[in-house]
């Protein structure tokens, strides 16, 4: 028998690109050109906008999800005849796997080194000798509290 | 022609060389870089925004505020950047209520987004501002015989209701950029398929890496040209990683296009930082040798 749990399919659609789920009419347009459906096959994305579309987040935000196989090609974004933009649906999905601490740690890392930095990338002491060997301008300094301050929550009632 | 450059994070601090190509081939193209105090990363549109997505887009806002209140639209030089600052702009623009709740965080630092800014990946910017023509008359030497296998990369032109670059499954503008040099633009098989980088799997991204180097090998081009710098971290460090783990050696010099159009405008292979790369691009060098300076 097929359970639909609307709490939790409540909870996606709250999240900014979680709601066009609702579109979905399991067409499978998504699925051919699908980088990561041609080689995974535990990968397939109008499984996943059905599972999404029955609230069945346990499974999809459990650790070994396969919304992380996801490419972020785009491709099912332009192929679906309902605007669905699964790749959307995925990423809403992946911000509640964050409420429940269950990002992985390759993803966090990035995230907290751009909190932290304002790059995603580790920026070494030596880099800017080295650019100025190259003959390029220092990279300008960034305002981390700046950054920091407008990462902090939205204030009630907002 | 002004504009704002969009330096990024991968550019500038792992691929110099490629920034380098971008300053030293803009110039003759009439444009004026203009560099500005404050843009962050943009923010990565893979893994920060897979984990506080209106993070992104209110740190995305901040970047675009500072290219607004200078006046001036922004150039980028990465596919990634170009996708982060468009889909935000764009959001932005379509959605009041989202722009009134990120526009109240960015009062917090005095900053309000209006929309009034643009963002262009840099060929975007070439193509629609500077011309073909412009750039066909900064060429001093014709890459003549330069087969380039074209790899667009996905964020280029997708989502493509944002992008508006070019039809994401006929695509023209590199083509139409590899031609204004010189050099024969050469179609491979899997020339649609995504480089794998943003999967976080232990096998996804090797797949498709080496499922896209076989093909432009068997093309028999001189290199490969990309636009984006992390298509070619999966195709340059990423051969190794092939060649590590699976013994398979694929040879395969991927480019990216502003070094090609350096030494179109005569800069020698080391000013445009090709001794760099992992993976030497050894017969464009050779055709490049051979067309003389």
């Amino acid at each position: 028998m097929i359970r639909v749990n609307p709490e939790a399919r409540k909870r996606l659609l709250d999240v900014l690109g979680g709601n066009r789920v609702s579109f979905c009419y399991q067409c499978g347009a998504c699925v051919g050109d699908c980088p990561s459906a041609r080689f995974h096959e535990s990968f397939n994305p109008r499984e996943i906008m059905l599972a999404a579309l029955m609230g069945g987040l346990d499974d999809l935000l459990a650790e070994d999800s396969p919304i992380w196989k996801c490419s972020n090609c785009y491709n099912c974004y332009e192929r679906c005849p309902q605007d669905v933009r699964p790749v959307e649906v995925i990423i809403a999905l992946k911000n509640l796997a964050r409420e429940d601490g269950q990002t992985p740690g390759d993803v966090a890392a990035v995230h907290d080194m751009i909190v932290k930095t304002g790059r995603s990338a580790p920026m070494l002491s030596s880099l800017n000798r080295k650019r100025e060997s190259m003959g390029l301008p220092p990279l300008s300094p960034i305002n981390v509290e700046e950054l920091q301050a407008i990462l902090q929550p939205d204030e009630e009632g907002s | 022609m002004r504009a704002a450059f969009f330096p990024g994070c991968l550019i500038p601090i792992k691929y110099p060389q490629m920034e380098v190509a971008i300053r030293r081939t803009l110039p003759p193209l009439g444009i004026e870089i203009v560099d500005l105090e404050g843009f962050t990363c943009c923010p990565d549109p893979i893994f920060f925004q897979a984990t506080d997505k209106i993070g992104w887009l209110t740190i995305a806002a901040r970047n675009l505020c500072v290219a607004e209140e200078a006046g001036l639209e922004i150039f980028t030089i990465c596919s990634g950047c170009t996708g982060t600052l468009s889909e935000a702009h764009q959001m932005l623009a379509e959605d009041e209520a989202l722009r009134a709740r990120v526009n109240r965080r960015l009062a917090r630092i005095g900053k309000t987004y209006r929309g009034t800014t643009r963002v262009r990946h840099i060929v975007a910017y070439i193509r629609d501002q500077v011309g073909l023509d412009v750039i066909r008359e900064s060429v001093k030497r014709p890459l003549d015989g330069v087969k380039v296998a074209l790899h667009y990369g996905c964020h280029l032109l997708k989502p493509s209701n944002i992008m508006k670059v070019d039809d994401p499954d006929e695509p023209r503008i590199l083509h139409q950029l590899i031609k204004a040099i010189g050099a024969e633009p050469v179609e491979h098989q899997e020339r649609f398929l995504c480089c794998g980088k943003a999967c976080v799997d232990p096998d996804l991204p090797m797949e498709m890496t080496r499922t896209v180097l076989r093909s432009v090998r068997d093309t028999g081009a001189d290199c490969m040209g990309m636009i984006c710098p992390t298509c070619f971290s999966s195709f340059d460090t990423g051969q190794l990683v092939i060649a590590r783990k699976t013994g398979e050696k694929l040879e395969v010099p991927p480019v990216y296009y502003f070094q090609l159009l350096g030494l179109a405008q005569g800069l020698t292979p080391d000013e445009v930082g090709l001794s760099k790369h992992r993976i030497k691009p050894k017969a464009l060098l050779e055709k490049v040798a051979t067309a003389g300076a």
